[in-house]
């Protein structure tokens, strides 16, 4: 399975190549285009593994229920992937680790990647992410979306990342709910309010914008409900 | 100050390097990611009665936020907008520099933020009443939904009012309509602000009310 | 003051070009070898001829087009591309005048398409054209964001009954530039790219809401894409058909990928931004019917044949359904 991301970071599509017999694992909805011989499958699970009760779980941690498997059948093949709203995409192989992903994040994998749901504790409530994540473990590439440009920061000691902006993060960090800077008073007049605080040893990746807020400077513009 | 702006004109965030001591001055909320060691001192920028003006009238918030480093190592953090779009970055050395309401993102603490009332037409366009007059010395980052754009105007040029973002002192604005009384009703262009002087204007690719107006009839 | 003009290769091909056939054709005209022309080609836009008149410049202009390679003529003072350096030997900039334009001598030159330039690509593309003296250009309603004080404005009916039913604004407006050429600046209302097109009799099929602007010479009308397909691809009932001559730009929501439809492809219907012509499509369901009610792709249009279809990466409904939780409530009566 071959990845290629173009138009990073503002409207980015991947584009998969498939050999003959290889299977490319996608979210529900998330197919542009293809070739006229690529043959799809919808199941609420991985292929050939899991049943309903773990695509219940993947619901609740923001995907959607069910999940598209792509094969070429005999002959190579070509596939577009888009996410639902503009920004960037990251493309990542697993060697064995564990990678745990924003809810809504997750747009495809090889058939490899094995994907369950992730519980990060009552503190999820106020990062201002999903109370569940997608813990995504096993070989193999996965591709991730988000509202924004991807950047990864290298944390070794303390880093902290503003609530929204968590795209993914290495099983061997850690995050608490905290504040800007040393006072409380401060970072919550400061409009910053919670923070999220990395710590240990590992990658995360954030995303340059928080949809919310681009949403919230819509709302004066936008038609009544 | 070492900064850098990144992400492309989609979504430009600046990565800003305090160096021990230094100082960043930011739109509320603008932080997405920053060294723990960074220090946060929230301000009401030119005291609670211009603060409030700010506010409520020059649509930016009661507070600023004044990053510090503390330590004696070089330390990192990401600063962005609220929306999507690019961010530009301009060099003030002594002179006055405008903006419209809600473009600022950050500056040096040689610059200071004020309000001023920018005539009738401001108001009528719905642009506000008050624009932002930045003066001093030093780094100041802005932006704006879409790509910046840069125009040299000598003489007159009509923008539409959503789409202006910055000027030079040596511009002014009127208003006017677009085409006649019919066109200015079903054209869709209504009023649009004429600008005149000599200087450099700064443009905004994508308006909110033109994306508002592309999703408004879909719901 | 406008009286020098460069020609500029954009680095696209024009509809239906094969790319290495271009290139080669691009070279013979230019008597450069593949490597030489392929690597102007990779500076594009990079002007291959500089500082000229307009005669010459359209002479230019035709002989490249002949070859498959998109190119224009843009003003030389307005900047917006770099014009080649003396430094550069490897451009053609001083090569004999365009040969092949000399072939058709019999027929009148016409100054073939508006100079404009496109800024901000792919997210945010603002159109800039510059519209010469006593021509006038059609645009799409709210889309001007900028331009010279003496341009006119017009507001117009568009035609044909499919508009109403389109969900597009019902008018059009048009610019005149009756004392002198003028530039005006086009700003769509949603973020994406634009796409230039350059209509010599062939006909484009273009997404409802694709249209941005057009020369006078381009006709628009809706056509009627059938009841079903219509309404089960929860997409419009119409495609605007876009033929006869002159400058077409459209847009798109999203980022734009070129597929060149050799045998079938299949689209998602909310992400075709328009196809030329000539290819079959027709809407159908993706997988079986579980995949078709359960795989969030419901229809696709499959294209058949050759030819070009413009993709967007991404669709207007997800940012719709997106943007609903952000809605004002009615506030109580």
């Amino acid at each position: 399975m071959k990845i290629e991301l173009v138009n990073r970071p503002g409207n980015t599509a991947a584009k998969v190549t498939l050999a003959a017999g290889e299977t490319c694992t996608a979210e529900a909805g998330a197919m542009i285009a293809m070739s006229g011989h690529m043959n799809i499958t919808t199941t609420t699970h991985k292929k050939g593994a899991g049943g309903i009760f773990k695509a219940a779980k993947r619901m609740l941690s923001g995907e959607s229920f069910f999940l598209n498997h792509f094969d070429p059948k005999d002959k190579e093949g070509e596939l577009w992937l888009g996410s639902s709203l503009a920004g960037d995409m990251l493309a990542l192989t697993l060697d064995n680790e564990n990678l745990i992903v924003q809810s809504g994040s997750f747009l495809a994998s090889e058939e490899s990647v094995d994907m369950d749901m992730g519980w990060q504790g009552f503190k999820s409530l106020l990062s201002g992410e999903s109370m569940f994540w997608l813990n995504l473990k096993g070989r193999g590439q996965v591709v991730l979306s988000s509202f924004g440009a991807i950047y990864p920061i290298e944390v070794d000691g303390d880093y902290i990342v503003d609530t929204g902006h968590i795209v993914a993060f290495n099983e061997t960090l850690d995050f608490t709910i905290t504040k800007a800077g040393s006072s409380w008073l401060q970072s919550f007049l400061g409009g910053e309010g919670l923070v999220c605080k990395f710590s240990g040893k590992g990658t995360v990746w954030c995303q340059s914008h928080n949809a919310n807020s681009f949403g919230h400077a819509l709302t004066p513009k936008l038609r009544k409900a | 100050m070492k900064s850098e702006i990144k992400g492309s004109q989609a979504f430009s965030y600046v990565e800003v390097e305090l160096a021990p001591d230094e100082v960043i001055v930011t739109e509320s909320d603008a932080m997405s990611s920053m060294d723990a060691d960074i220090e946060l001192k929230a301000r009401l920028n030119g005291g609670l009665f211009k603060g409030l003006l700010r506010k409520y009238l020059g649509g930016e918030s009661l507070f600023v936020n004044h990053f510090s480093n503390p330590t004696n190592t070089p330390k990192k953090m990401t600063i962005v907008q609220g929306t999507p779009g690019e961010i530009c970055h301009r060099k003030l050395d002594d002179e006055v520099y405008y903006l419209q309401p809600g473009a600022f993102i950050a500056c040096s603490p040689g610059i200071t933020l004020g309000l001023e009332f920018a005539g009738l037409v401001s108001f009528i366009s719905r642009e506000g009443l008050f624009r932002l007059k930045m003066s001093g010395s030093g780094d100041l980052y802005f932006g704006a939904y879409g790509a910046l754009l840069e125009r040299e105007v000598d003489g007159e040029y009509i923008v539409d009012s959503s789409h202006l973002v910055a000027y030079e002192p040596g511009i002014k604005l009127k208003l006017q309509l677009a085409g006649g009384i019919f066109s200015s009703l079903f054209g869709g262009e209504g009023l649009v602000t004429r600008v005149e002087g000599k200087g450099k204007i700064i443009i905004q690719s994508r308006s909110i009310t033109g994306l508002a107006g592309w999703l408004n009839p879909k719901f | 003051m406008h009286t020098t003009y460069n020609v500029v290769i954009t680095g696209k091909l024009a509809a239906g070009a094969d790319k290495t056939a271009a290139i080669n054709a691009f070279g013979a005209l230019f008597k450069l070898s593949p490597e030489k022309s392929q690597s102007v080609f990779n500076k594009a836009p990079v002007a291959v001829k500089s500082n000229t008149d307009k005669t010459t410049a359209e002479k230019f202009y035709r002989a490249i087009s002949k070859t498959g390679l998109e190119c224009r003529v843009v003003d030389a003072t307005a900047g917006d591309t770099p014009a080649v350096s003396q430094g550069q030997k490897d451009t053609p900039a001083s090569s004999p005048a365009a040969p092949a334009a000399t072939t058709d001598n019999d027929t009148p030159v016409t100054f073939k398409g508006f100079s404009y330039k496109i800024e901000g690509r792919p997210d945010y593309s603002f159109l800039t054209v510059e519209i010469p003296a006593n021509e006038t250009l059609k645009v799409e309603a709210s889309a001007m964001a900028t331009m010279d004080t003496h341009l006119v404005m017009k507001t117009k009916l568009k035609g044909g009954f499919g508009r109403f039913l389109t969900g597009e604004s019902l008018f059009l407006n048009e610019f005149s530039a009756a004392n002198g050429a003028a530039e005006i600046g086009i700003a769509p209302g949603t973020p994406g790219d634009l796409v230039h097109q350059h209509l010599d009799g062939q006909t484009l099929f273009l997404q409802n809401s694709a249209f941005v602007a057009a020369t006078m010479d381009v006709n628009l009308d809706t056509k009627w894409q059938g009841m079903l397909k219509g309404f089960f691809s929860g997409e419009s009932f119409f495609l605007i058909r876009a033929s006869g001559k002159g400058d077409l730009w459209f847009n798109s929501y999203g980022a734009i990928i070129e597929i060149d439809v050799e045998d079938d492809y299949v689209v998602d219907t909310s992400n075709i931004v328009a196809f030329t012509e000539g290819l079959e499509y027709e809407i159908t369901k993706v997988g079986g019917y579980k995949s078709l009610f359960l795989s969030g792709e419901g229809f696709v249009c499959r294209f058949k044949g050759k030819g070009k279809v413009w993709i967007q990466t991404r669709n207007a409904q997800a940012f719709t359904s997106w943007a609903h939780f952000f809605r004002p409530v009615k506030s109580k009566k």
